[in-house]
């Protein structure tokens, strides 16, 4: 199923009225010290069936169930930026996941978006999302659909505009696809989120007249690790099959192959794995280096718990 | 109201007519040129177009290349037409032509896009065919043509596709004069990039700084024994002298550079976190940046520009 979502569509639901408020602990994984102590876990899946390589790697994650709960509503957030081959999340893999979370017992599972329909309907992610019985939730560019969200410890970004209905739901599940980005360089987990983002507050990352401050050239990074502060994923499982390492993030480009998906919940440390796949330094990847130092996950991957297996 | 002021009014208002319909007309007459520039029935055998073209212009292009378009924004763009193509086999390609504002532009981001491991085909000024996919530049224009699949038949449709555009643009323009003043002894052509900002720079050589990158255009070249040169021209000896002074504080207080100990008299050279060495040579109005892993190589490489 899918629909296209208006400012009027959405009044009516009762989430543009600020009825819901639901992210809270639900949305969040847990916090508490000792989960901290706990090295975080990264799994990856490896091999030509990318379906399986993502059941694969959301297994070695820890298990959907450990996400996904019996009757929750679950949110996902595959890219679409575009339709050229590796710059979008594979068909088969969104196909996996949400089997994974209707298996869980989810009693929703819906894709959200303020993208085209075309880009879902040419990625051929709108036909998986009709076969398997999930929602495609598409909504106007609309700053009335996007909920003001303060960020208090942003340094570039002191207020997110995240889509309100996304509040609607229990679990976040962050989709992307790794690939090359010519802004910045590199495009995982954290720079997904800007697909939850206001387009118009998605402007205010990039400069005015496309001018880097010279004080300031990472701009773009730290405004997306400002956002990552506002949304954590429950769980995150990233396309890092095939995928553009030049002239991203749109395409086309040059393909690159690793056949692996990626899953775990800590973005710094899974975004440095996919980038050291395709010979970035984490370090030298300013998102990244950002994401470590502010404290949204480990950049050392000696102190990750990496799983990989061939499937 | 008089009579002559009414015929005034009157005048007035068919001179607002005319210029009204007349900047509509010129605006439309624009717009129809770059639509003209897509092949028609017959100009690709085979080949139809599917649904309508898209076009974007300017800051909109950031609806189209969400996320993307700044790299286009810093060459210089000015629009783009989009079209889809299908033949009776059910193959598909994307054309875009991009308008930038000058030639130079329409280079740099050819060279931009280009993997540099492609084949080269005489389309245009330039064009490189990647396995499903071509770009080729020429005049003012870049053409994009992508497939979507790797099929002979798909791309047999790309090179027709790119041959009709081809013959349809008439402008011609040759390659920007910097990129002339890299060497040519051992240059790997299709290695050769044009950049009009840090944007582009940042992405095949970050400087971890924008600090006297103040630069009016660039060029990057890769050499047979595994050197890379880099050209940045600041449009005066002055300008560059100022800047390099700004970039050389700057790398010495981004925390990714270290001085390196050398022995080469005037040399300034730094270490990059991967260990390779980055020097610095001064020539005129420009500053040309040699990168080796080796010392020498890298000052040689500077230096041979003088």
């Amino acid at each position: 199923m899918s629909r296209t979502i208006g400012r009027r569509d959405f009044i009516k639901t009762g989430a543009g009225a600020g009825l819901t408020l639901v992210m809270g602990k639900t949305l969040l994984a847990a916090t508490g010290p000792a989960a901290k102590a706990k090295a975080p876990l990264v799994g990856v899946g490896v091999g030509e069936d990318y379906g399986q390589a993502a059941v694969k790697a959301v297994e070695l994650a820890g298990g959907i169930k450990k996400f996904v709960r019996k009757g929750a509503k679950v949110a996902l957030l595959p890219n679409v930026q575009s339709r050229h081959p590796g710059s979008f999340t594979k068909p088969e893999i969104l196909r996996a996941v949400i089997r994974l979370c209707k298996k869980a017992g989810a009693a929703e599972v819906d894709c959200l978006s303020w993208q085209p329909v075309k880009q879902w309907e040419d990625t051929g992610l709108k036909a998986v999302i009709e076969s398997e019985g999930a929602s495609l939730e598409i909504f106007e560019k609309d700053e009335a659909l996007f909920k003001p969200v303060p960020i208090p410890a942003g340094v570039a970004l002191k207020e997110a505009r995240i889509l309100s209905a996304f509040y609607e739901h229990d679990v976040f599940i962050n989709m992307p696809i790794t690939k090359d980005h010519a802004g910045n360089k590199f495009t995982g987990t954290m720079k997904n989120l800007m697909g939850l983002n206001s387009p118009a507050n998605n402007r205010t990352f990039h400069r005015p007249n496309w001018k880097t401050d010279p004080n300031d050239i990472t701009h773009l990074d730290q405004s997306i690790v400002d956002l990552n502060k506002a949304v954590k994923p429950a769980l995150n499982i990233v396309d890092a099959t095939e995928f553009i390492v030049t002239n991203g993030p749109f395409g086309p480009g040059q393909l690159f192959r690793p056949q692996r998906v990626v899953a775990g919940t800590d973005r710094v440390a899974i975004d440095a794995y996919c980038a050291s796949l395709w010979a970035l330094r984490p370090a030298d990847v300013f998102q990244i280096k950002l994401g470590g130092e502010q404290g949204l996950g480990e950049i050392d991957p000696g102190k990750v718990l990496l799983k990989e297996e061939n499937i | 109201m008089t009579g002559s002021r009414r015929r005034g009014i009157a005048v007035m208002a068919l001179m607002g007519g005319l210029i009204l319909s007349g900047a509509w007309a010129v605006a439309r007459v624009v717009q129809d040129d770059l639509r003209a520039l897509l092949p028609a029935g017959g100009d690709a055998w085979g080949w139809v177009k599917d649904g309508d073209p898209q076009e974007f212009a300017g800051e909109d292009l950031y609806t189209y290349i969400n996320g993307g378009a700044e790299i286009y924004q810093e060459y210089g763009f000015r629009r783009v037409v989009v079209q889809d193509y299908e033949n009776a086999a059910g193959k598909s390609v994307s054309l875009e032509i991009f308008e930038m504002e000058t030639p130079a532009a329409a280079f740099g981001i050819f060279t931009f896009k280009r993997s540099g491991q492609g084949k080269s085909i005489a389309v245009g000024a330039g064009a490189e065919l990647e396995d499903y996919y071509l770009n080729f530049w020429k005049g003012r224009f870049l053409v994009t043509l992508t497939g979507f699949d790797e099929t002979p038949a798909t791309v047999e449709g790309i090179l027709a596709m790119a041959g009709a555009v081809d013959g349809k643009i008439g402008e011609k323009a040759g390659k920007p004069d910097l990129v002339a003043a890299l060497p040519a002894e051992g240059l790997r052509p299709q290695s050769v990039k044009y950049f009009k900002g840090l944007l582009g720079l940042n992405n095949i050589y970050p400087l971890y700084t924008a600090r006297g990158l103040t630069f009016k255009e660039a060029a990057r070249g890769l050499y047979a024994d595994g050197e890379t040169l880099i050209l940045l021209d600041y449009g005066s000896a002055e300008a560059r002298h100022d800047a390099w002074l700004e970039l050389r504080t700057g790398l010495e207080g981004s925390g990714r550079f270290e001085p390196a100990k050398n022995y080469l008299g005037d040399a300034v050279i730094f270490q990059d976190g991967k260990g390779q060495f980055v020097a610095f040579a001064e020539v005129g109005r420009r500053l040309a940046v040699g990168i080796h892993s080796t010392l020498e190589w890298a000052w040689t490489t500077a230096a041979r520009v003088r």
